[in-house]
């Protein structure tokens, strides 16, 4: 039974570092007033350049590095979009998605089949990881889930704790009182939307050199969607954005468990459909309830211009 | 007298005519210098393009049976839009409206008199994608929730249902393994023509292009629509009910992308199989931006997008170019639109140097 | 021999064009150090421009700003701040879910998180200049004038020597513009340089030491307060011509109450409703006005009986018919015509046409066909044009490029069209030239005869002019209801503006 609970709990972990790391990155971008629904092309970038680097390379913080990059490269043509030209963000972030699931689909066929040059394996923290039960799940797991894990409370930190994060949150609620006050509300968003960036490219290296290994057309899943719908779920808050990561990760992680030992206490395709389920019941919590505290950064979404 | 690039002080009027050319030149452009990039002669890559797309009787008919699926959920998304609604829905609603088509021409067919039998496939595509945009149309309504996210978020759960069904209880037992419904009934398949696979979908997709932009501009519900779209404040001054007109035109959005589905699953595959949802639903959104919401001109952008995904489809056959380049050019469209219209919100005038105009003067003519 | 240091601030010759628009032709001004300054001018005169440039939100088209006697360039309000220039605007730019230390640390460069330390910098910054509020309070739950004073704190924590205020007063009541102008003498005290925008002739004359007068665009007379003889004077000078205080209103007999409101009572929840207790009738053929200064209630008031937001409490009668609160807003839409106060945003659609704004409140009207007949519709607009002598570039042209007299003319005619029993019709001369204002009166009057006329206005003047008889708001409540044609009511009419005088 244990050992049971330790397989799924290990898989539920693995399987929402992904998420995980585009969630935060989101939160950032959408937190400074910036929605971009491109994430789901920038992991796929993040995917194959971190494969890519990890095949040329062979060093697991180049590799890393490079998906992390590519993103965030993807991001800034978005911010470009967005921020300087100001059109509609919806286009721009679904543009950016298709050219992302294009490039990728082309550029990446060279890589499909190809064994990985670099292989993030599961790494156990030396005493963290003899904890029985919580070490097997959480201590014996890749490099960049143990990235994932401090990067929360580090995201944390910065919005809530630091003059950056205060600007950051002030440009997602009112830019124009930012930009009264001095600070240059474009490059705020700029630099979130980049951060935002690099967390959905670091993701799909997560995918690529650690989760998969290996590259295969489209093999974020969708994950990119998930990991907006979770920035809702999560209400915007770093420390919340693991809940539903794990929620995500942990269905996931049922559906294999179903599969490895047979039988189907609830039926794969229900456990397929939870997450987007559960993150529309979240959005109507959060809309209509009391949470209607929670809403999203109030200028989300929205350019800023100064006329004249 | 100097040269000066200004502000056009309008926003919501129509743009200028240039902007649509504009991305096209950008994206030809652009897409020339991809094929460069490849080692392809672009010339030869256009051409090869244009030969597959409509170089023939026969591959403009393929343009065409491409362009159906993105007439309808380009409609879709055209008349959310012009109420500011964002339908990325249409996927879901689509395949939705394939289910509905599917399980009417596999049980119901059987038991209806034979003349009913499309009429009522047709109508349960419909209602199909209709009911699947109610969820997002009611929750937008009357909670204030996002719709882009809701109705994207319908999207996984369509198509994982659709999955279940034609993997599981609808799988056709005599199917040799292959996922799948077995084939609908012989008179749920609706006519084609000219010896091609362009199928009845068409002169429903027509007919309700023409439809829709009478309805927006000579009715009174089209007037709310149009009004809400453009100032949703002074729609409310105007008495119009909001929530009213969010769920009707989402119930007419969904429905519009469940005749897409039911198209599809009646006029092509003839079944319920993969090969559903391949992105025409987020296609529309391409197609309706395209054609600036005008729904006129959505079979003619639905048009270019077909061309655009079966001449790329030749590229792979005859260049070795992989496929998935029309995808980047598609994207590489949408983001010269993007810029285009950019352009379009300023304008260059001639101005005297010295102002010479009172302050409590205003220009009337535009 | 001594020479006179040059002025705090200088402007020359500054001009700055918006499209085909000229809002600031060839100003300029010499301001001397540590004195109030009142920036005179009617709406639409060009003053926030002016000092928007000067805040360096805007960049001038040409001419020069100089702070002591250098010529300097502002790319940006941040940069004007820098330089020492600083600007409270009406629309505070505040953000909501923060407090008031982290708003006021809100900066350019690295922002300090100690925040006891800054907290009570803040404090002793507050007591120097009498401005009283609590650095850890949340902005979304300060009141207006709290909120002002955040600003000010802004400015003056970042060391701004000259502080620019516009239409300061707008949002304030009449107790915090008293501490308003105490803040001001205080900054003098201090050295600092205050301007403050305004079209209130009293506010002027109260406070100003030296007045500058803006018209259509241009400077047109600079004057030390102690050399004005009288308002008059001043009004003269911001219209440029004669203020006719009366306008050709001929009789009408006075029919039955078509409106009867009693006991109406906003929503408000735990805080105050911003309308209290209100009751009132409205006749035919009378033009009744609510006046008072803004923000006291009336917009709330004029919302809720258009149906726009909803009632509490309280009973309305309209047309023989008696509604509750909650049934007000569920009435038929027939019979009643709303003129609303933002004619661009919620009057008009700026992308329709005229013919199609035309149509706007009247979609409920005629058979029930769901076509429309544009034909008949345009024909009701090229009518209606002619007799309101509306111009424009043709009934095709959009409602956007319309001026605003015109635009304002088309939104009356189509109300008018109407033939409500009840119009209101909600400051429908704001921002209008004299001439349009003169027309929108006479059409006003002439609609007497089929409708009884709810003005809501906060000019005197026009209310004056149009009303029979006047009721004063003052904190959401109807303080009194004055006849009109009784001058010793008149007076009393400013007395109630302020709060002050109720019987």
């Amino acid at each position: 039974m244990i050992e049971d609970l330790a397989f799924i709990g290990q898989i539920a972990v693995k399987s929402s570092i992904a998420v995980l790391l585009a969630t935060l990155g989101e939160i950032i971008t959408e937190r400074s007033g910036v929605l971009n629904l491109g994430v789901e092309g920038m992991m796929l970038a993040g995917a194959l350049c971190g494969m890519a680097a990890g095949v040329i390379t062979g060093n697991p913080f180049a590799a890393a590095a490079a998906g992390a990059l590519a993103g965030g490269l993807l991001a800034l043509v978005h911010a470009f979009f967005a921020v300087t030209l100001k059109v509609n963000q919806v286009l721009s972030g679904l543009a950016l998605t298709i050219l992302g699931m294009g490039l990728t689909s082309f550029l990446g066929r060279p890589l499909i089949g190809v064994r990985p040059g670099v292989r993030l394996r599961s790494i156990p923290i030396p005493g963290l990881s003899d904890i029985p039960l919580i070490g097997d799940i959480f201590f014996e797991q890749s490099l960049l889930a143990y990235l994932a894990y401090l990067l929360v409370p580090l995201c944390w930190y910065l919005l809530y704790r630091t003059g950056a994060g205060l600007k950051i949150r002030a440009a997602g609620e009112d830019a124009a009182a930012v930009d009264a006050a001095g600070i240059d509300v474009f490059r705020i968003r700029y630099l979130c939307t980049f951060i935002g960036g690099i967390g959905a490219g670091l993701a799909g290296a997560y995918l690529s050199l650690s989760y998969t290994p290996g590259w295969k057309e489209s093999m974020t899943g969708g994950q990119g969607w998930v990991a907006i719908a979770m920035v809702i779920f999560a209400t915007w808050n770093p420390l919340r954005a693991v809940i539903g990561a794990f929620l995500f990760g942990f269905l996931t992680a049922l559906q294999f468990y179903f599969q490895a030992v047979g039988m189907e206490l609830i039926p794969a395709y229900i456990l397929k459909m939870l997450p987007y389920v559960l993150t529309i019941l979240v959005m109507v919590v959060v809309h209509a309830g009391p949470g209607r505290r929670f809403g999203g950064p109030a200028a989300l979404g929205i350019p800023f211009s100064r006329e004249g | 007298m100097a040269w000066r690039i200004e502000k056009r002080t309008l926003s919501g009027a129509r743009a200028p005519w240039w902007v649509f050319p504009a991305a096209l030149l950008f994206a030809v452009f652009v897409g020339a210098l991809i094929f460069v990039g490849l080692g392809v002669n672009p010339l030869a890559a256009y051409a090869a393009m244009l030969k597959g797309s409509v170089g023939s009787f026969f591959h403009f008919s393929e343009v065409v049976v491409r362009a159906i699926p993105l007439m309808l959920t380009g409609l879709a998304v055209a008349l959310a839009a012009t109420m500011l609604l964002w339908n990325i829905g249409c996927e879901g609603q689509l395949v939705w409206g394939g289910i509905c088509a599917a399980g009417t021409g596999l049980f119901l067919a059987p038991h209806l008199p034979p003349v009913l039998v499309i009429p009522v496939t047709i109508v349960a595509g419909a209602a199909g994608g209709a009911l699947w945009a109610l969820i997002p149309g009611l929750l937008k309504a009357f909670l204030n929730v996002n719709e882009i996210l809701t109705s994207l978020l319908l999207n996984y759960i369509a198509i994982i249902f659709m999955e279940h069904l034609y993997f599981g209880p609808w799988r056709n037992p005599e199917g040799f393994g292959f996922p799948g419904t077995a084939q609908i009934n012989d008179l749920a398949r609706i006519p084609h023509f000219f010896g091609t696979r362009i199928h009845f979908g068409l002169v429903l997709a027509l007919v309700l292009a023409a439809l829709i932009y009478g309805g927006l501009r000579y009715s009174r519900w089209g007037y709310r629509v149009r009004a809400i779209g453009l100032n949703p404040r002074a729609a409310r001054y105007a008495g119009f009910s909001i929530r009213r007109q969010i769920v009707g035109v989402m119930l007419l959005s969904g429905a519009l992308a469940g005749i897409a589905g039911m198209a599809e699953v009646s006029g092509i595959h003839f079944r319920l199989q993969q090969g559903l949802a391949v992105g025409y639903g987020y296609d529309g959104i391409i197609v309706a931006w395209l054609a600036r919401l005008n729904p006129l001109a959505v079979p003619l952008t639905a048009l270019l997008l077909g061309a655009l995904i079966v001449g790329g489809e030749q590229l792979q056959s005859l260049l070795h170019l992989p496929a998935s380049i029309s995808m980047v050019l598609e994207a590489v469209l949408l983001f010269g639109l993007l810029l285009s219209e950019t352009l379009a919100r300023y304008r260059l005038v001639r101005r005297p140097d010295a102002p010479d105009r009172s302050a409590a003067e205003k220009e009337t003519a535009p | 021999m001594t020479v006179s240091p040059p002025p705090a601030l200088a402007l020359e010759k500054i001009s700055k064009r918006f499209g085909d628009v000229v809002a600031n032709r060839a100003i300029s001004w010499s301001l001397p150090a540590g004195r109030i300054y009142a920036l005179l001018g009617e709406n639409g005169a060009g003053k926030s421009t002016l000092m928007s440039i000067l805040s360096g939100r805007y960049q001038p088209d040409e001419g020069t700003i100089r702070l002591n006697g250098r010529p300097v360039r502002f790319q940006s309000p941040a940069q004007a701040l820098e330089q020492g220039v600083g600007m409270v605007y009406q629309r505070f730019m505040l953000v909501e879910p923060l407090t008031v230390t982290e708003n006021i640390l809100l900066r350019r460069g690295p922002v300090s998180r100690a925040r006891s330390r800054e907290a009570r910098a803040i404090r002793k910054l507050a007591g120097r200049y009498g401005l009283a509020v609590d650095p850890e309070a949340t902005v979304r739950d300060l009141s207006m004038g709290e909120r002002q004073r955040v600003e000010i704190l802004k400015l003056l924590h970042r060391q701004a020597d000259i502080l620019i205020f516009d239409e300061p007063t707008a949002v304030l009541t009449q107790t915090e513009i008293e501490s308003l102008f105490a803040i001001f003498q205080r900054l003098k005290t201090e050295g600092k340089t205050v301007i403050f925008i305004t079209h209130k002739l009293e506010e002027v004359m109260a406070v100003a030491d030296d007045i500058a007068v803006m018209r259509r665009g241009r400077m047109v007379s600079q004057l030390a307060a102690d050399k004005v003889r009288s308002q008059h004077d001043l009004a003269r000078l911001m219209v440029g011509r004669e203020v006719i205080l009366n306008v050709d209103k001929p009789p009408m007999s006075i029919g039955a109450p078509v409106l009867t409101v009693r006991g109406l009572t906003g929503p408000g929840g735990t805080a105050r409703p911003s309308f209290r207790n209100i009751s009132f009738d409205v006749r035919q053929g009378e033009v009744f006005t609510l006046t008072g200064v803004a923000g006291n209630g009336q917009e709330d008031l004029v919302a809720a009986l258009a149906g726009i937001t909803s009632l509490a409490k309280g009973s309305v009668t309209f047309k023989s018919r008696r509604y509750s609160a909650a049934g007000w807003r569920n009435r038929p839409a027939a019979g009643m015509a709303y003129i609303p106060e933002d004619r661009d945003r919620v009057g008009s659609i700026a992308a329709f046409s005229l013919v199609e704004n035309f149509l706007l409140t009247r979609l409920a009207e005629g058979k029930r066909s769901p076509l429309l007949n544009w034909p008949q519709v345009a024909d009701e607009t090229a009518n209606a044009m002619k007799r309101f002598t509306i111009r424009g570039s043709g009934m095709q042209g959009l409602a956007g490029h319309l001026s605003g007299g015109n635009l304002q003319k088309l939104i009356l005619a189509r109300e008018f069209s109407r033939k409500p029993d009840l119009l209101i019709a909600e400051q429908p001369t704001q921002g209008l030239d004299v001439q349009a204002t003169e027309d929108v009166w006479q059409a006003l009057l002439r609609q007497r005869q089929t409708s009884a006329i709810l003005l809501v206005t906060g000019d005197l003047k026009e209310a004056l002019s149009l009303s029979d008889r006047i009721a004063v708001m003052f904190r959401g409540e109807i303080l009194d209801i004055v006849s009109a044609r009784d001058t010793a009511d008149i007076d009393r009419i400013k007395l109630l503006m302020a709060g002050l005088g109720a019987r």
